[in-house]
């Protein structure tokens, strides 16, 4: 839920409790006074009922009046001599409804037996004072009500903007850009520091990412300038005419192990800048035809190992991603189907609209398949193989959001990557 | 012909320079951008081969003073960075060539004779060694003047072979050169072995001589019997 919803919603909730609760007393008091003034008058009658009665010991029952009207009812047997104030309802004479009366009743002595008294008022009129009053009242509570809400939404809108304004800027802003990331400024000093704060921030995650960036480029620089030495010495070493077999035996070695060591730097400074994200181009491919474009250039070995290749295709598989990502990707993945194939097996490439698989015949994995992409981990002990294949193909599918899966039926291995 | 070689390294600058001179090219080294670019205000060079990574300088600004004052310049980009990036930003200011670090010396030099003869003859000459015959443009080989027909990995053997004549090449290059950099499995060495056998039995089926010489455990060298 949005701070403004969540805010107003709350706003609401909370004063229309306290509208209803003032409404309530509000029309309570009202009711309580009016009440109190019809009985004290009702009182007030009683006495000069009283009065009278008690100078002229008797009483002429000949209102003819709705009003003040009195009813003297003579008592039989027992009776509680008590003052009892009740509200009760008196049909019109004339049009048959029935009217509110508020009633004292009280017991006395006329000539000397018992009657029961009772006084009436009528209420219409303070009925009708009650409700003026009430609905005066809701509609002026309930125009108060809206009008504050309205307001507070305008209001928290306003000042909100500019919180609203940095969070949209801080949700386009790329640390790998060299753009600084620019919150809006406003009179309100929570929001300048909280820009302060996400500025800082911002810039110390592009610097970090640049060195970091700047620090991957150089160790590849530093490692491979050496290596590169070395393998320009051993090529001119090699040339001298006079070399015994033990010595073409070293360097072949020494040749191996620096080729070795730059392959593997190439690799590990590879899965480095993919974990750092430093491949931001992004581009949709179409990811089956790039692989059936990659096998070309593949035929030789294909051929040469004799390798029969098939292909399924049930839709291309479409990704927005890094053109060179999916290459290193396709690469890799073909790679592996072939290295790990034996003469004369079998390379098949599957593709739907929300998968791609490769699979090739080979010998069952000796170990864990779930451990098939980790880094360093070699089927074969063969020099040639590095062990990163795999870890940078799962590297690359967990960095542009694709899965990953292995599966094996003898005699055939597959890997499936998918949306 | 002359060449330009910037690179800080000392030593991967004095192999590169004992390398090509062999071949018979004339080379100068600059170690520093700033020698680098005094030398080419002063001299003309047919090649230059420039690393991006200077201590005082980027090879790029070196680039682009040679286009604006020598464009005839042959320019061969090597460095130890690797990304596309960079790649394209090379050929986008003009360099013919990036080559990255580690490289072969025998493909630096078959690089760098292809650009020279580019540069000269616009690809439309003929390379002749002995009794071999390349016609470049219509990629067709000829020995002893009888034509023979090779595959696309058998010509650029062949081609190879010829750029580096007398030179000892390691099978890790020939593979390099012919598949490039992403086969790396064991089976390209014998798909090497394969190609070399099938090139040097074309050449020996037309009357030529045996050139192809296998050196033990390293690679072959074209030289003549």
């Amino acid at each position: 839920m949005k701070l403004l919803e969540k805010a107003s919603r709350i706003y609401l909730i909370a004063s229309l409790l306290i509208y209803v609760a003032v409404g309530i007393a509000f029309y309570w008091i009202i009711n309580f006074m009016i009440y109190d003034e019809v009985e004290s008058r009702l009182m007030v009658e009683k006495q000069d009922f009283e009065t009278y009665v008690r100078a002229n010991d008797t009483w002429s029952n000949n209102s003819y009046f709705v009003e003040n009207k009195i009813e003297v009812v003579p008592v039989f047997g027992k009776f509680d001599n008590k003052v009892a104030f009740t509200d009760t309802l008196i049909s019109n004479r004339y049009d048959e409804t029935a009217d509110p009366f508020r009633q004292l009743t009280f017991y006395t002595l006329i000539g000397g037996s018992p009657y029961r008294v009772a006084i009436r008022k009528s209420m219409i009129e303070s009925y009708k004072l009650i409700e003026a009053i009430s609905v005066a009242m809701i509609a002026f509570l309930g125009l108060l009500l809206v009008s504050t809400f309205l307001f507070h939404r305008v209001l928290s809108g306003k000042l909100w903007k500019p919180f609203y304004d940095s969070l949209a800027r801080i949700k386009d802003f790329d640390w790998t850009k060299n753009k600084p990331l620019e919150t809006v400024r406003s009179e309100i000093t929570e929001f300048n520091e909280l820009g302060d704060v996400m500025e800082k921030m911002a810039s110390k995650m592009q610097h970090d990412y640049r060195s970091l960036r700047e620090f991957t480029e150089n160790a590849s620089h530093e490692i491979q300038t050496p290596l590169a030495l070395i393998n320009a010495r051993v090529e001119q070493f090699i040339q001298s005419k006079d070399l015994g077999e033990n010595h073409t035996y070293w360097i072949e070695e020494i040749y191996h192990a620096a080729r070795r060591m730059s392959r593997l730097n190439q690799g590990l400074l590879l899965l480095a800048k993919i974990e750092n994200q430093q491949f931001t181009e992004q581009e949709e491919l179409d990811l089956s035809e790039l692989a059936l474009n990659k096998l070309k250039d593949f035929e030789d070995i294909l051929q040469h190992k004799d390798i029969r290749v098939s292909l399924q295709s049930a839709g291309s598989f479409r990704k927005v991603m890094s053109p060179a990502l999916a290459e290193i990707l396709l690469t890799n993945l073909i790679n592996n189907a072939i290295r790990h194939n034996y003469t004369g097996g079998e390379l098949r490439l599957e593709s739907g609209v929300d998968y791609l698989q490769v699979s090739n015949t080979g010998n069952p994995l000796k170990s864990e398949p779930e451990r098939l992409f980790e880094r360093f981990k070699k089927e074969s002990a063969g020099a040639e193989s590095l062990g990163l294949g795999l870890a940078i193909v799962k590297q690359i599918c967990d960095n542009c959001e694709l899965r990953i899966s292995y599966r094996y039926e003898e005699p055939v291995h597959s890997i499936r990557i998918m949306l | 012909m002359k060449i330009l070689v910037v690179e800080d390294e000392k030593g991967l600058a004095e192999s590169i320079t004992d390398y090509l001179s062999r071949e018979g090219f004339v080379c100068e080294v600059a170690n520093t951008f700033w020698q680098a670019d005094e030398k080419i205000s002063l001299y003309q060079y047919d090649c230059t081969i420039v690393d991006l990574t200077l201590p005082d300088g980027n090879g790029f600004d070196i680039i682009k003073t040679l286009k604006k004052i020598a464009a005839a310049t042959g320019i061969i980009i090597i460095s130890a960075r690797n990304t596309l990036e960079d790649k394209l930003k090379g050929l986008e200011i003009g360099s013919d060539d990036y080559m990255t670090k580690p490289f072969h010396l025998s493909e630096l030099n078959a690089r760098v004779k292809s650009l020279i003869r580019r540069r000269n003859f616009g690809g439309n000459n003929d390379m002749t060694w002995k009794d071999i015959r390349v016609n470049l443009p219509a990629r067709k080989v000829f020995i002893k003047d009888i034509e023979t027909t090779l595959s696309k990995k058998e010509y650029d053997l062949l081609l190879y072979f010829l750029s580096n004549i007398d030179v000892a090449l390691t099978k890790e290059s020939i593979a390099e050169h012919l598949w490039g950099d992403n086969m790396d499995s064991a089976d390209s060495l014998d798909m090497v072995y394969s190609h070399i056998k099938n090139l040097r039995r074309k050449i020996v089926e037309k009357g030529g001589k045996d050139y192809i010489q296998s050196i033990y455990g390293i690679g072959y060298k074209f030289t003549a019997p």
